[in-house]
């Protein structure tokens, strides 16, 4: 008889367990449960949909539904698992009652933490998720003169760039004094702070949300910050992911510091036959062994193949991160990997910094555009331990990448320094940022030592 | 929702206010914008009290500390792969 596994949530970790389970047990009764009208499409590309540089919602549909049906996954659609029963291996589906299982994926994602501020009951928040809502919300915009966007967290930088790109009247509110505060440098981040006031965007910064202000239809019309009202037609909510650990909260799985669940190398909780992926998982950093929560899609999906795998009968491990990172934000793309200087400082971690302003092809190549990149490295060894970068879009992401390849493996700055880089005058410059970037921190050290 | 007790609370304080004192540092050194000044007994707790006492702490504590909370670092991690000899 096949075994049968569970998986609760249809985002990029349930789905990636699904694959995985039936890569390694392709007999396995595989059921997914999801409370969206879809599965197999990228949230994170709905900004760029309101932004106007994706035509239209349909593309970030990466399958059909009959995909699952003919890889014999069993997705159950606006379907809520409402319980977990870990002893007697069940669990509590709305309208369908006690569901056994002989393993269990929960894959059930992440929630924007609760602005906790009076009106989040008014209609005009947007809370950017859910593909269906975005295309109602896509009509909204399409109508708003004017837009909050509450705290410039990743989303947040990406939808103040897509509200400006719509021609809407777009302020941002934050209570840190630069954007993207909690995890990029002041410096990284000045340059998209210019390309959105020359966008027109409003930036409050050190400011904090205190309440939505309604009109009497029970609709948003400003928000009440520290800084005074800002009168708005639609307010974007883009505070930071919590883990939606409530099942298994209640199912008595162990959660770690950051709330959410406590998994091995192979996804396993502290409950048989119990794995669990994606953003309701915390991972340890690679350096510090910190965990941390809330990383990113591709995380998600590999994460989602682990646990799937070893529930399928197979043997599979996922390692410690490092988190590379990258994003566009108003006319620039900023990234990084591991570290930065805020966070370093933060965490106490003493670094020598290497830092370069260079190009990203010839500079007589015609679309050559600016990189600057800086390096943070243990102070003796020079071990590499973060990297950020801003630049004109070109070889942003590929560098974060790199850079969290050559965290990972332990490389100096010498041996970046010293390392090979391609050089061609369409793609490539003849100085590669990096190995300038990395020569001057070796030469920062030795005026240190 | 998250709520995970003590060490729910104390990792996303000091973690909150420790980001702040960071900037605040680097401000200072390099003139970037400055966090708004700490109100209130909770924040010039966390930002007067809190963030200096642990940054004379020396990094081995610290980070014996962190490793002492509940979490997934505590479970089995392999370790980075290493180069084993010539591939060829």
């Amino acid at each position: 008889m096949p075994r049968k596994t569970v998986i609760i949530g249809g985002g990029a970790a349930g789905l990636g367990s699904a694959g995985g389970v039936k890569a390694a047990d392709p007999t396995a009764d595989v059921v997914v449960y999801t409370e969206n009208e879809d599965v197999a499409y990228s949230p994170c590309g709905i900004p760029y949909v309101h932004g106007g540089e994706i035509p239209d919602f349909e593309r970030l549909f990466l399958a059909g539904k009959q995909a699952y049906v003919d890889a014999g996954i069993d997705v159950h659609y606006e379907t809520a698992v409402t319980a977990i029963d870990t002893a007697a291996k069940t669990v509590t589906v709305a309208g369908e009652g006690a569901v056994a299982y002989d393993q269990l994926i929960i894959a059930t994602g992440w929630n924007y933490a609760d602005p906790g501020v009076p009106g989040g009951e008014l209609s005009g928040l947007y809370y950017v998720k859910n593909i269906r809502r975005a295309m109602e919300w896509d009509k909204v915009i399409s109508e708003t003169k004017s837009a909050v966007v509450v705290e410039a967290g990743p989303l947040g930088l990406e939808m103040v760039t897509a509200l400006a790109h719509r021609g809407v009247e777009t302020h941002l509110i934050d209570p840190n004094p630069y954007a993207l505060a909690m995890m990029a440098d002041p410096d990284i981040m000045k340059p998209v702070e210019d390309s959105w006031r020359e966008l027109g965007v409003h930036l409050h910064f050190n400011t904090t949300l205190e309440a939505f202000l309604g009109d009497d239809d029970g609709k948003v019309r400003a928000v009440q910050t520290s800084g005074g009202e800002i009168a708005a037609d639609l307010v974007v909510i883009s505070t930071h992911k919590t883990p939606e650990n409530s099942l298994a909260k209640a199912a008595g799985i162990k959660l770690g510091s950051t709330g959410a669940i406590i998994v091995d190398e192979r996804m396993k909780t502290s409950a048989p036959d119990v794995w669990a992926a994606g953003d309701v998982v915390e991972i340890p950093h690679g350096l510090t062994r910190t965990p941390l929560q809330g990383l990113t899609g591709s995380h998600a999906y590999a994460q989602g193949k682990t646990a799937g795998t070893n529930a399928g009968g197979g043997d599979r491990a996922y390692r410690a991160v490092y988190v590379p990172w990258g994003t566009p934000a108003g006319k620039w793309v900023i990234g990084g990997a591991s570290f930065g200087e805020a966070t370093a400082t933060a965490l106490g971690i003493p670094y020598v910094k290497g830092e370069a302003q260079g190009i990203s092809r010839a500079r007589y190549y015609p679309g050559v555009q600016p990189v600057r990149v800086k390096l943070l490295a243990e102070p003796g060894t020079l071990r590499l331990i973060g990297a950020q970068m801003v630049g004109g879009g070109e070889g942003i992401k590929e560098r974060a990448d790199f850079l969290a390849q050559a965290i990972r493996f332990g490389m100096t700055l010498h041996d970046l320094s010293t390392m090979e880089n391609v050089y061609s005058p369409a793609i490539g410059a003849l100085n590669e940022p990096i190995v300038v970037a990395a020569t001057n921190g070796v030469a920062e050290s030795k005026k240190k030592a | 929702m998250a709520g995970t007790g003590f060490f729910g609370w104390l990792r996303s304080n000091s973690e909150h206010y420790l980001l702040i004192a960071a900037h605040q540092k680097l401000a200072k050194e390099q003139g970037s914008p400055a966090p708004r000044p700490p109100k209130g007994a909770k924040e010039i707790f966390w930002l007067k009290v809190f963030a200096p006492t642990y940054a004379v702490l020396p990094w081995p504590l610290r980070s014996r500390i962190m490793r002492a909370m509940p979490g997934s670092h505590r479970q089995t991690w392999a370790a980075p792969p290493r180069s084993q000899g010539p591939a060829v």
